[in-house]
């Protein structure tokens, strides 16, 4: 597909236009940060952002939903969000992410309400502009993306490149009438930005390709250092709650007043958290900080990487190292030291 | 089945947990096709001696309220604490940090020796007698009340976090506090209150009380990150959290 070139001023009036039709969401300012909220217009859209507050995940697994209503003793009625909506200014680690949710959500248990949002959202990716104070995704492999989206977009100083990328990304393409064909000289901007991200988005530096870590952490589970950095661990979850590939949850269902009717709601559970392993009958099995700890770490370059073909599911967003305060999350942090201790084999 | 009779007592506390319960507008109706109320003297007249769910708000800071919650408890089949007073003791625990007789006289003046102003350490409603459920917060959050009631209607255990309010923070999309300088508990305080007050950008001032196990060792390292006092942290978590023994020392 061809790859085409819009002015900045028309791309605000690109994004506008999609406004009028469907709801879109976007990077805006919060505070000193940014994160993704629904856009009233393209002048509020920061296509510049360092990182958002919370992945764009949450957009097709919400920190709560309900799943279904219910009548006691008489059926239920399945939640589905059927509303199509855009995702604009998504970076290339969070697309890996949501390309790895998409996997995952769909083998098994087929989870038709993340995959209903998923199948009605169309993905505008850009690549970054700013890199944010703790981003390691060039160490991760992810700082630039090939595919995944519907239309991935490129600031190039003086406009955007845009390609489209499937059929859903050129229908919405169509509709920048005012676009141009990139020429040749813009196309070699697009790539200098890219090789710059493949590398610098590095502010944590991975000793090791990341493709060994599960090599690497299938020595590590006995190690000392899990108990270490556990020992300041506030257990609350903030790790979890902020990383896109974090996707455990909760269900619980709450009953009306009639008493006959009522709904199952899901909402964001972590595996830091107190409690996150207790079972029916009060059992837990992982009663002590350090295994949690040692937990999450293993699900993004162990367990998970299992059940996608191998891919790392930490997409080094940094959201984890911003968000712990007793600075112990840090995923790069983890394995260099695993890395000194262990060597290679 | 019959319907089951709630009586509402109130201890040392403001009544506004009582006043959240008054508050419900709608869901008030509701409540009381479900249950009789046989006895709330912030609503209602009437009173009784007989109740199968006693909700008690405030906390206990007299002698003589001691034995008045043990007859009540003796009474109700399911006993359910209602707010920060009655669950954790709440700010009338600040008492707790100074001298009995220095408290009396500060309050009372030339009369703090006067026998009905007799006071006592302060204690919450579960350090006299067994309470089966608490309602945290000052005041309660609403919705949270109700749903613990209509699980008590059905025979069911109310699930109600038990980890810190970062994680409802977080999922609210809010910046963090101690970013932009602020002393927050909550990294060490139950969730349930969805955040309500770092996502109107106050801190968490600790009203649910602490969860299970607060990491000590990392507050301590976190105030050093931040380049805070020591203190500071102390003070914070004595308005909600004073224990029997002094907090700020």
């Amino acid at each position: 597909m061809t790859v085409k070139k819009l002015a900045k001023n028309d791309f605000d009036s690109f994004i506008d236009a999609i406004i009028q039709s469907k709801k879109v969401y976007g990077p805006q300012v919060k505070g000193e940060k940014y994160d993704f909220a629904q856009l009233n217009a393209a002048q509020d859209l920061c296509m510049d952002y360092d990182v958002s507050l919370l992945p764009p995940t949450k957009y097709f697994l919400p920190v709560r939903e309900t799943l279904m209503t219910f009548e006691v003793g008489g059926g239920y009625t399945s939640q589905q969000d059927e509303e199509p909506f855009v995702l604009v200014g998504v970076h290339p680690y969070d697309l890996v992410a949501i390309n790895q949710m998409d996997i995952l959500f769909s083998q098994d248990n087929y989870d038709s309400h993340y995959m209903t949002r998923r199948k009605h959202a169309t993905i505008v990716a850009c690549d970054v502009v700013t890199p944010s104070a703790n981003v390691f995704a060039s160490s991760m492999g992810t700082a630039v993306v090939k595919e995944g989206a519907d239309v991935l977009v490129t600031d190039i100083g003086d406009g955007y490149l845009l390609e489209a990328m499937t059929d859903k990304g050129a229908i919405l393409l169509a509709s920048a009438t005012r676009a141009t064909e990139a020429d040749a000289s813009d196309m070699q901007k697009r790539q200098a930005v890219r090789d710059v991200n493949q590398k610098s988005l590095n502010k944590h530096e991975l000793k090791c390709d990341s493709a060994y870590l599960p090599k690497l952490l299938s020595q590590a589970y006995d190690h000392s250092v899990w108990e270490e950095m556990a020992e300041t661990c506030f257990a609350c979850g903030s790790c979890n709650v902020v990383c896109p590939t974090c996707y455990c949850f909760d269900v619980k269902d709450d009953v009306n007043w009639d008493m006959a009717s009522g709904k199952r709601e899901r909402c964001v559970d972590g595996c830091l958290l107190d409690g996150f392993t207790k079972v029916a009958g009060d059992h837990e099995f992982r009663k002590v900080q350090a295994h949690r700890f040692r937990h999450r770490l293993f699900r993004k370059a162990k367990y998970v990487p299992a059940k996608i073909g191998g891919q790392i599911a930490c997409v080094g967003c940094g959201r984890c190292v911003s968000a712990c305060l007793p600075n112990i999350a840090n995923p790069v942090t983890i394995y260099n030291k695993l890395l000194d201790d262990l060597g290679m084999s | 089945m019959s319907k089951p009779r709630i009586a509402v007592f109130d201890f040392a506390c403001c009544e506004g947990c009582q006043l959240q319960i008054v508050n419900l507008e709608e869901e008030i109706l509701d409540l009381l096709a479900g249950a009789d109320v046989v006895e709330w003297r912030e609503a209602m007249s009437e009173q009784s001696d007989e109740y199968d769910i006693a909700i008690i708000e405030g906390s206990i800071t007299r002698p003589e309220d001691e034995a008045r919650i043990k007859e009540i408890r003796s009474r109700a089949k399911v006993l359910i604490a209602l707010g920060a007073c009655a669950t954790i003791g709440g700010i009338n625990k600040l008492k707790n940090n100074f001298d009995l007789d220095e408290v009396k006289t500060c309050v009372y003046g030339a009369d703090a020796g006067k026998p009905h102003l007799a006071t006592a350490m302060t204690k919450a409603v579960d350090e006299v007698v067994t309470v089966d459920f608490k309602v945290e917060g000052c005041p309660i959050d609403r919705k949270e009340f109700t749903y613990i009631v209509r699980c008590l209607l059905l025979g069911k255990t109310p699930e109600i976090p038990v980890y810190p309010v970062c994680v409802e923070c977080k999922a609210n999309g809010n910046p963090c506090l101690w970013d932009q300088g602020e002393v927050c508990l909550g990294p060490i305080i139950k969730a349930g209150c969805g955040a309500r007050c770092p996502s109107n950008s106050h801190r968490c001032f600790g009203c649910r009380g602490y969860v299970d196990n607060p990491n000590v060792n990392a507050a301590k390292d976190v105030i050093e990150k931040y380049n805070l006092d020591i203190d500071t942290l102390k003070l914070k978590m004595s308005l909600f959290g004073s224990q029997q023994e002094p907090t700020v020392s």
